[in-house]
């Protein structure tokens, strides 16, 4: 059965190279931009002497600021898994580290820090969220009966964590680095778009894309790929092989307390404020530490003057009022069509059981796959206009939208579908009163994962493409050196993100 | 000079609030086991037994009253290593092998683990030749049998136990009814079980607790007088039958 699976799976890929290879060779799409496979590998023979180069560049930044980025992680997750308030504390940090743009403040770290340490900062900012709520949800859910036991022999704190819930938790942090290991490349790849430097993928990306050589870009494309997966990979075997029969045996029934929010009102708006004051004040204290003068480097008082006070105030409003006209239309078409798509698709898949297990896999894949660093080949094929911008965010969206979508479809109990099917209910009955309404909670859920990163997705269109919006206005700033304006754009792609992720 | 009870919980009131429900699941529980007896708590489930158990281990506050293990408060008395404890649950930590799950109170204590104790532990509760399976690999029962050596591993002055042989068929129910009965006479320990099996607390215990629910409280303490060691027989005795029908009666009557 499995065997038979592993063959239908090679065959399909067999076929879908074939065609490729055909449609390659007769240059059907696009006058050519999409070569055929040999031509690819041909080429990446010929520039096997480049490769190494930028691969390890690319790796170098990708582990630093992986391990970085997870060692900070886990002990924020510990942090905040012992303290409630402070997780509601740093509510405002980190949901602004999940939903920043990466593009967007690749040019000021590329302004205010040094050599390979942009780089590393973005791969490290890419796996923090993941990490960070891996653990602390690792550690919510350990064993509450087990912790009674540890407690009962007068365990302290201390003795709970570091015996029943630190290593309960591992499971949901390997779990949560397995995610995080591509997202380590992304954000290395994009620190490379928005940074210059010599060497790393996304440098050897860009540079190729002025050259316009379909079968390098997608040579460099397949690797930056490989990478990603390879690491995905890694962990997931990883995590495979120190797992074995280690699961909980039976399921914990204990209701978990519930978070008291309680105390006086003051208290709770106090929190709040300190919640939504806490980046602007990180923000302020790391320029203060890094010393960077204050030309370049900006506080949010500097970014306010910039905007709302000084004499350019108004020219600079209306040049950022421009570009988010044209940002934030496209940004929520494409978003919505994606998911419209994702759910669509997730629907009816469920009609068709055939159809998930066939086409999950490339979903799951394309969930590894640095699919922003690879705008350059979709610059290739669709050219510099709208409908990039539009395709790029739409397929953002779409994938992690899907895969959301089909795995919480996959949790809807058995039972819940055979009883209207028990009454004779038609396949659409069926539909219309058990998977639509049970997949809904799982549409928001991945609206709200998905709203980040479509923005990324239009900026990175618009930065090396289309020369529209947000993401043209930052670049071209770039060439300005008018540094309050990167500054303004950074912080309000941020906000946005937040506010659209709130 | 009077020996402290085992336990002693005095006026205990508890009730828990929770989305906009308040149960009150303790009312006025007051009950003392001199050092050294055995007793069982019966009544219907949710009637708060676990309850009782949780606040005499430190686990749970409570609203009003006091508790004393041993003469101390509860986790003083758990710090000292005068309490053993096995859930309804097994509550093994699923990574650890059958010896060093039970060897975790003598980690929490901070005791260096005696392997020959450990061992013998092990023995006891008829599992040699499994020291070193996970927990995913016993059956339900085995799983609560580590529960209950790891209970026993610190040679416990008070012991806890909230039905430790829920999980467990009747025969090897028995069994460890007999098996308990004669650790607790070896280590003349002050005994608490929680169960909800009459002839099981009838056959173990010095006194049976009923109790009724909304509000969790005490209705009558009931004497079983026969002697000890008490022998399987005693399950098939008429007069071991009429002290079950009384209890039987008390939990069932108004
Ligand atoms: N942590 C808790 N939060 C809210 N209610 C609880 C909690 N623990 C127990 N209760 C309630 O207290 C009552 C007594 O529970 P418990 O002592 O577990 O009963 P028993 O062990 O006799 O079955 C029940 O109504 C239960 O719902
Ligand atoms: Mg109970």
């Amino acid at each position: 059965m499995a065997a038979e699976r592993r063959f239908a799976g090679l065959r399909n890929t067999l076929i879908l190279l074939l065609l490729w290879e055909i449609i390659g060779q007769l240059g059907l799409v696009a006058g050519g931009a999409l070569p055929p496979p040999s031509d690819i590998l041909i080429r990446l023979w010929q520039d096997r002497g480049d490769y190494p180069g930028h691969i390890l560049a690319t790796l170098q930044a990708s582990v630093a600021g992986f391990v970085i980025g997870n060692v900070v992680a886990v002990a924020a997750g510990v942090l905040f898994a012992l303290s409630p308030p402070m997780l509601r504390l740093f509510r405002g940090i980190n949901i602004a580290a999940f939903a920043l743009p990466p593009i967007a403040i690749a040019p000021i770290l590329a302004l205010t820090l040094s050599g390979m340490a942009p780089r590393v900062t973005l791969a490290a900012l890419g796996v923090y969220f993941v990490t960070m709520t891996a653990t602390v949800i690792g550690i919510a859910q350990a064993d509450s009966r087990a912790e009674d036991v540890v407690r009962a022999y007068g365990g302290s704190r201390w003795k709970v964590l570091r015996l029943v819930q630190f290593r309960g938790a591992v499971p949901s942090i390997l779990a949560g680095l397995r995610v995080a290991a591509p997202n380590a490349v992304l954000g290395a790849i994009l620190a490379e778009f928005g940074g210059g430097g010599r060497w790393g993928l996304g440098t050897y990306l860009l540079g190729s894309l002025g050259r316009g050589e379909p079968d390098r870009l997608w040579g460099i494309g397949l690797i930056a790929t490989l990478i990603a997966g390879l690491s995905y990979a890694g962990f997931a075997l990883l995590s495979r092989r120190l797992l074995g029969a280690t699961k909980a045996v039976t399921l914990n029934a204990a209701v978990p307390t519930g978070k008291d929010d309680g105390g006086p009102l003051w208290a709770r708006i106090g929190m709040a404020l300190a919640t939504v004051a806490l980046p602007f004040v990180l923000w302020w204290a790391l320029i203060k530490l890094s010393g960077a003068p204050a030309m370049i480097a900006k506080t949010p008082g500097d970014v306010f003057t910039y905007l709302f006070l000084a004499p350019s105030a108004e020219t600079a409003q209306a040049k950022l009022l421009a570009a988010l006209a044209q940002t934030l239309p496209i940004t929520f078409i494409g978003m919505v069509a994606g998911l419209a798509f994702a759910f669509a698709l997730a629907i009816l898949s469920k009609l068709s059981p055939r159809f998930i297990s066939g086409f999950m896999p490339v979903a799951l894949i394309t969930q590894t796959m640095p699919l922003v660093a690879l705008t350059p080949l979709l610059v290739l094929i669709l050219g510099r206009g709208t409908s990039l911008t539009l395709w790029i965010t739409i397929s953002v969206t779409f994938f992690p939208a899907f895969v959301t979508l089909a795995q919480g479809l996959a949790l809807v109990p058995r039972s819940a579908e055979d009883l209207p099917r028990a009454y004779g209910a038609s396949r659409w009955t069926e539909l219309r009163m058990v998977t639509i309404p049970a997949s809904l909670p799982y549409l928001f859920a991945a609206t709200r994962l998905t709203v980040p990163r479509a923005l990324l997705g239009v900026m990175i269109a618009e930065w090396l493409a289309t020369g529209r919006g947000l993401g043209n206005l930052l670049n071209q700033s770039r060439g300005y050196l008018d540094y309050g304006m990167i500054w303004s754009v950074a912080a309000v792609s941020v906000i946005l993100s937040v506010v659209f992720y709130q | 000079m009077t020996q402290p009870d085992g336990i002693s919980l005095d006026g205990v009131c508890k009730t828990f609030a929770g989305r906009g429900r308040v149960v009150e699941a303790l009312r006025d529980v007051t009950l003392s086991c001199p050092k050294g007896t055995f007793t069982a708590i019966i009544g219907p489930s949710g009637c708060g037994k676990s309850t009782v158990m949780r606040i005499a281990l430190g686990l749970e506050s409570l609203d009003a009253g006091a508790v004393r293990v041993a003469g101390e408060p509860p986790l003083e008395a758990a710090r000292d290593g005068v309490t053993g404890v096995a859930f309804q649950d097994a509550a093994l930590l699923p990574w650890r092998s059958v010896r060093r799950n039970i060897e975790v109170p003598l980690e929490v204590l901070g005791r260096k683990p005696d392997a020959a104790h450990v061992q013998a532990m092990i023995e006891l509760v008829g599992l040699k030749g499994y020291e070193n399976s996970l927990p995913g690999e016993l059956s339900g029962g085995m799983r609560q049998r580590v529960a209950i050596a790891r209970a026993l591993v610190t040679h416990p002055q008070v012991l806890f136990m909230d039905e430790p042989f829920g999980a467990l068929d009747q025969i090897l129910r028995r069994q460890m009814n007999v098996e308990l009965q004669r650790i607790w006479a070896e280590t003349g320990s002050t005994a608490l079980l929680v169960t909800h099996g009459i002839d099981e607390a009838v056959f173990l215990a010095d006194r049976v607790v009923v109790m009724h629910a909304a509000p969790g409280r005490i209705v009558d303490v009931i004497d079983v007088p026969f002697d000890r060691p008490r022998k399987p027989p005693l399950f098939s005795d008429p007069a071991f039958h009429k002290v079950c029908d009384h209890v039987a009666e008390v939990l069932h009557g108004g």
